[in-house]
């Protein structure tokens, strides 16, 4: 044991306390650089000579719960969720307007039939007659509004998407580039600031999308999506998004991408590697990408399609005729005679008949369509849950027609026929007795505004609204955001009630069959509005859908909040938990401070001592 | 609990002074606006009965403004109707005091107030309610009825009511003014009376019955009928001879001569001659004379009233019937007219099914109510229809001008106070008032309902000003406790006590 041993102890002690005091004060500068853990110094013992044993910096440590910080991960995921759902909802709500107020579309459909309500009563008022216009005018405005609300809400949801992957992009190909470095060097103070770095890139990627994060040897992370697609490993997979320009209601995800009119994310592996369609195989389930498109791609199109039906309902319900078909005996055969002449495409002939051997009734619908590409049509081409569907392709004529319709009754001892003209004859098997044909009719949408008590009220831009099928999907897709008033009808209020050529101006039919039909008849929706299912689909007044739909609508906005409200709950306790770990409590620092303040004094006046001493042992010889 | 000092802004205090300003805002909102929520979202799982609440509650306003403008519609439709029975009652006596004392001062103050009658009621059929014309059915915004001038005189080419009646007159009368019938003498002990031909104008032959001695009568019988009197001797004094005769307007009068050994005779009297063929002459000539009075009085009357009867008894689709000619003293046949040479008086909508129907109203969602009126109705007609042969019969300038009045008299007295059986204005009117009491039924409810159901969607969408007021006070003091502590906390630091 030396003097000299003694000053070197000394000497590595004031280093020690000088490394904590560059750290304290790193930590509070950082104090509220967001993802910046607290650094703490793990100090060793070292020997010095043959007794004294010096103190020396083992490590520069980052004071960490992983536990909790993994939770965090996945729950900010989560977070991101539940945060952008229930802000989109809540613009969504907004298109529904505030109740009670008179921009919404209950008022404006209860102003449309309180209009109409005046009009029965004074059928030939022509004042009572242009307030049914522009009160039905306003009705379509409002869903023409609410629909071009709902699709630029898509488009917002198309752009934040392609910014989110951009983003995603970023982090993960900063965290791949984070892992190289961290395997390049030595565990040492310098690596703790990388590994900030990295954790916070991680944090954001983890708000975009749910990942699991595996950290492996060699200070390495490898970052895999909680459905197993791997994102980082040693390098970054790339992450891609065609963006659409515009959004249109009938934009929508098709897993063909032939079909498919909105953008995709497609990831590309590392090195020529292959392509996956993470929105093909549901690989993204949680984060702000997964709510964007749940949002594009479920929750609006939900939206729009429930304003489409009741847009549908409207205009099918004032310009649909059914008619019934004229009974007749043929020999021993029965049926009816029905007129195919004036249907248009999508409407249809109705046949019900009874199959004798084993009395159950069936119900055949048979659908004109004009587009040969979209047959056969599937049975949820109607709102009956209980009819078998039949296309029918009329561009060959009733001849066509006939033998197309005896082709799909093949078997069910019923068979169809053409006496003359236009006429459709379905008769039973007489003799043979296998079926009975218990009712045909036909249902016809109304083109003229004269001509009968039905009339092309709304119409699908400048056509008639008539539900046909094309390659391009339903007519009704979309029509919220086409729907208008006839035109011919707006510039002659008149025919409101003029239904026949001789009508007297003050004639009520007419009047009345329009508000009894939006008033009091029922109709069926279609399920994909999400209300009603297709064994039992939801059928009512519009008023009852319109109930539905608002009702619907608020419920799932409703439980967005309440679901965001939880989710940042439990966000927000989890962040405390890590920032009372990891974060920089001021205080600590301070009195860190000043046991190194003390522990510094302390080692200089060690220092201080032993020159002492020294000088002391130099004075001997004199 | 651990505390944390203020560090960085994601503090869960910050945040939950955030989240505490957010309310106090919200609260501040529902204050002002007293609304619960500004989104359906926040009405809670009430907001689809919310949704129907309004729907009912606009219906409902609805039905009320309906209940309102019919209301109007029907005050004013009573007004007219109670005006136009005004009118038929005041002619009616003013025809009653005239047939007892038949002046023809008197008929021609009754003339002219008839025609400012039918002008009034022409007016009162032509009232306008704020949905057009009350009294043309569907044809709202055709006027009822055509003007008096066109009705009374007619329209240039298109004939009026004087026209049809004086037509119907020539055929009614016949060239020789005896009604039609022809008097002639088969034998010369007998006179017989026959009608010139199958026609509906003129006198009908309808009964004989005599009293008289020594006459065989036959008849009357065959087509055209035809009636004889044969006398064997002297026929017994003050035996008599009654004819019944049947008038165009559906009522009878009977025709009576009297045997007399005085000569000359008086009215209605014939004498006894010295042989059979004497007596037969006397009655031939008696029977002419009283035939000619008979027609020029009673049966001119009574054609006019038809002729009015056909000429009211039109529309559009149905044109008044008319007597085929000229000539028309022998005309045997009525001819629809067409709108192009006769005036419809009725402008208004005349479809099938009844009046009321034209006109409905919905009061409640399962209550309709009919309150449609034709001026056509039977009730109306019959005012205007006799009011207007009041009006247009000129009998002060006719040589029978005291038996043509009072036999004109009579009959509208009669047709006036309407059969029985028969619609009279007073029936629209008591259907008009059952309408009414309907709505004002309807209307009870509708308030009692409205009120009910706003209270409802009160308690759904709107708030109670103490609660928000008194969780406005709660936040406010947890606020200030909590901005007080944070403040308190940023101040507790070590860096503010090391030297």
């Amino acid at each position: 044991m030396s003097l000299t041993e003694a000053l070197t102890t000394s000497l590595t002690g004031l280093n020690a306390a000088q490394t904590g005091l560059s750290l304290v004060a790193s930590n509070v500068a950082n104090a509220q650089t967001p993802g910046y853990v607290r650094k703490t110094v793990s100090l060793v013992n070292s020997s010095v000579g043959t007794t004294g044993g010096g103190v020396q910096v083992a490590s520069i440590n980052r004071v960490l719960d992983r536990f909790v910080q993994a939770q965090l991960r996945t729950e900010s995921a989560g977070g991101g969720y539940a945060d952008l759902r229930a802000q989109m909802y809540e613009q969504l709500q907004n298109l529904y307007g505030a109740p009670g107020s008179t921009n919404t579309l209950e008022s404006s459909f209860n102003a449309f039939t309180t209009a109409l309500q005046a009009l029965t009563t004074s059928p030939g008022d022509r004042p009572t007659q242009v307030a049914v216009i522009s009160a039905a005018q306003t009705l379509a405005q409002q869903l023409n509004g609410m629909s071009a609300g709902i699709q630029s809400l898509r488009s917002q949801a198309e752009l934040g998407l392609a910014d989110d992957v951009s983003q995603a992009n970023t982090a993960l190909q900063q965290i791949a580039q984070l892992n190289q470095q961290l395997g390049a060097s030595q565990s040492d103070s310098a690596t703790a600031a990388l590994e900030d770095q990295r954790d916070s890139y991680i944090a954001q990627l983890s708000k975009l999308m749910d990942i699991r994060v595996i950290a492996g040897d060699h200070n390495q992370v490898t970052v895999f999506t909680t459905s197993g697609v791997q994102l980082v490993g040693a390098q970054a997979s790339t992450l891609s998004f065609d963006a659409q320009g515009t959004m249109a209601p009938q934009a929508q995800w098709s897993a063909d991408p032939t079909k498919r009119t909105v953008g995709t994310i497609t990831l590309t592996a590392p090195n020529g590697g292959g392509t996956t369609d993470l929105l093909a195989t549901n690989s993204i389930r949680s984060g702000e990408i997964a709510a964007y498109v749940d949002m594009r791609d479920r929750t609006l199109v939900q939206a729009q399609t429930q304003l489409d039906q009741f847009a549908a309902a409207m205009a099918s319900a004032l310009s649909d005729h059914t008619t019934a078909g004229t009974a007749i005996v043929s020999g021993a055969q029965s049926g009816f005679d029905i007129d195919i002449g004036s249907l248009s495409a999508g409407n249809s002939v109705s046949l019900t008949y009874t199959d004798n051997g084993t009395g159950t009734q069936h119900a055949v619908t048979f659908v004109r369509v004009d587009d040969p590409s979209v047959l056969p049509l599937s049975n949820s081409a109607t709102t009956n849950p209980d009819d078998t569907v039949v296309g029918i392709d009329f561009s060959g004529g009733v001849a066509s027609v006939v033998s197309q319709i005896n082709a799909a009754l093949a078997g069910t001892g019923v068979s169809a026929s053409n006496p003359s003209g236009t006429t459709l004859r379905l008769l039973d098997d007489g003799a043979a007795n296998t079926a009975d044909v218990n009712a045909v009719s036909a249902t016809v949408t109304a083109t003229s505004l004269s001509g009968g008590i039905e009339l092309p009220f709304f119409i699908d831009g400048a056509t008639p609204y008539t539900g046909a099928i094309t390659a391009s999907g339903l007519q009704s897709t979309g029509l919220a955001s086409r729907i208008a008033v006839n035109s011919a009808l707006a510039a002659d209020p008149t025919q409101l009630v003029a239904y026949q050529s001789g009508a007297a101006s003050g004639d009520g039919t007419r009047p009345n069959f329009i508000y009894d039909q939006l008033a009091n008849a029922s109709h069926a929706y279609a399920p994909s509005s999400g209300i009603g299912t297709s064994a039992a689909p939801f059928s009512g007044t519009a008023g009852a859908f319109l109930r539905q739909v608002i009702s619907l609508q608020g419920q799932a906005a409703s439980n967005a909040a309440s679901l965001k409200q939880g989710q940042d709950v439990v966000v927000s306790a989890l962040q405390q938990r890590y920032d009372a770990t990891s974060g920089v409590n001021i205080d600590q620092e301070m009195s860190d401070l000043l046991n190194l303040q003390n522990a510094y004094a302390a080692n200089a006046r060690v220092m201080s001592t032993v020159k002492d001493m020294l000088a002391e042992l130099m004075q001997l010889g004199n | 609990m651990a505390i944390n000092s203020i560090g960085s802004a994601t503090s869960p205090i910050i945040r939950s002074l955030i989240d505490m300003r957010a309310q106090f805002d919200d609260l501040q909102r529902q204050l002002s606006t007293g609304q619960k929520s500004a989104t359906y979202a926040g009405l809670g799982p009430n907001r689809g009965l919310a949704v129907d609440l309004n729907t009912q509650l606009s219906a409902i306003a609805g039905f009320g403004s309906t209940i309102d403008t019919v209301t109007t519609r029907i005050n004013l439709a009573q007004n007219a109707l109670s005006a136009i029975s005004d009118i038929g009652n005041s002619i009616r006596s003013s025809v009653v005091q005239g047939s007892s004392s038949a002046g023809l001062a008197g008929a021609n103050i009754t003339q002219v107030n008839a025609q400012s009658s039918v002008q009034q009621l022409l007016a009162l059929l032509n009232t306008q309610g704020a949905n057009g014309y009350l009294f043309s059915g569907r044809a709202t915004d055709q006027s009822a009825v055509d003007t008096y001038d066109h009705i009374i005189n007619g329209d240039g080419p298109r004939a009026g009511l004087k026209q049809l009646i004086s037509e119907r007159g020539q055929a009614d009368l016949g060239a020789d003014g005896l009604g039609r019938l022809l008097i002639g003498a088969p034998t010369a002990t007998s006179v017989s009376l026959s009608e010139d031909a199958v026609s509906p104008f003129g006198f009908k032959l309808a009964s004989v019955t005599s009293t008289l001695a020594n006459a065989t009568i036959t008849g009357p019988s065959g087509a055209p009928a035809s009636l004889s009197v044969d006398f064997s001797a002297a026929p017994n004094d003050g035996g008599s001879l009654t004819v019944r005769l049947n008038m165009p307007d559906g009522t009878s009068e009977n025709l009576t001569l009297t045997a007399t050994s005085q000569s000359p005779p008086g009215p209605n009297q014939f004498s006894i001659g010295a042989t059979p063929a004497a007596t037969a002459a006397n009655l031939k000539s008696a029977l002419t004379a009283a035939l000619g009075t008979l027609a020029g009085g009673a049966l001119k009357a009574a054609s006019a009233v038809q002729a009015s009867n056909e000429f009211f008894d039109a529309d559009l689709a149905n044109p008044p019937q008319r007597v085929d000619g000229p000539p028309f003293d022998t005309a045997t046949s009525l001819i629809a007219g067409t709108s192009a040479n006769t005036v419809i008086w009725y402008t208004g909508e005349a479809g099938a099914g009844s009046a009321r129907d034209t006109a409905t109203a919905r009061i409640d969602s399962s209550l309709v109510v009919s309150y449609g009126t034709r001026a056509n109705e039977q009730g109306v007609r019959s005012v205007v229809q006799n009011v207007a042969t009041l009006a247009a019969v000129n009998t002060s300038s006719d040589p029978n001008a005291a038996d043509l009045t009072a036999a004109l008299y009579q009959r509208l007295a009669v047709n006036l106070a309407g059969a029985p059986g028969t619609q009279s204005v007073n029936d629209i009117a008591a259907d008009l008032a059952g309408v009414q009491t309907s709505m004002k039924a309807a209307k009870a409810t509708h308030q009692q309902t409205s009120a009910t159901l706003t209270d409802f969607l009160q308690q759904i969408q709107g708030v109670s000003n103490e609660q928000v007021g008194a969780e406005l006070l709660a936040l406010q003091t947890r606020m200030q406790a909590a901005l007080q502590t944070t403040a308190m906390l940023s101040q507790i630091s070590l860096v503010n006590y090391l030297k």
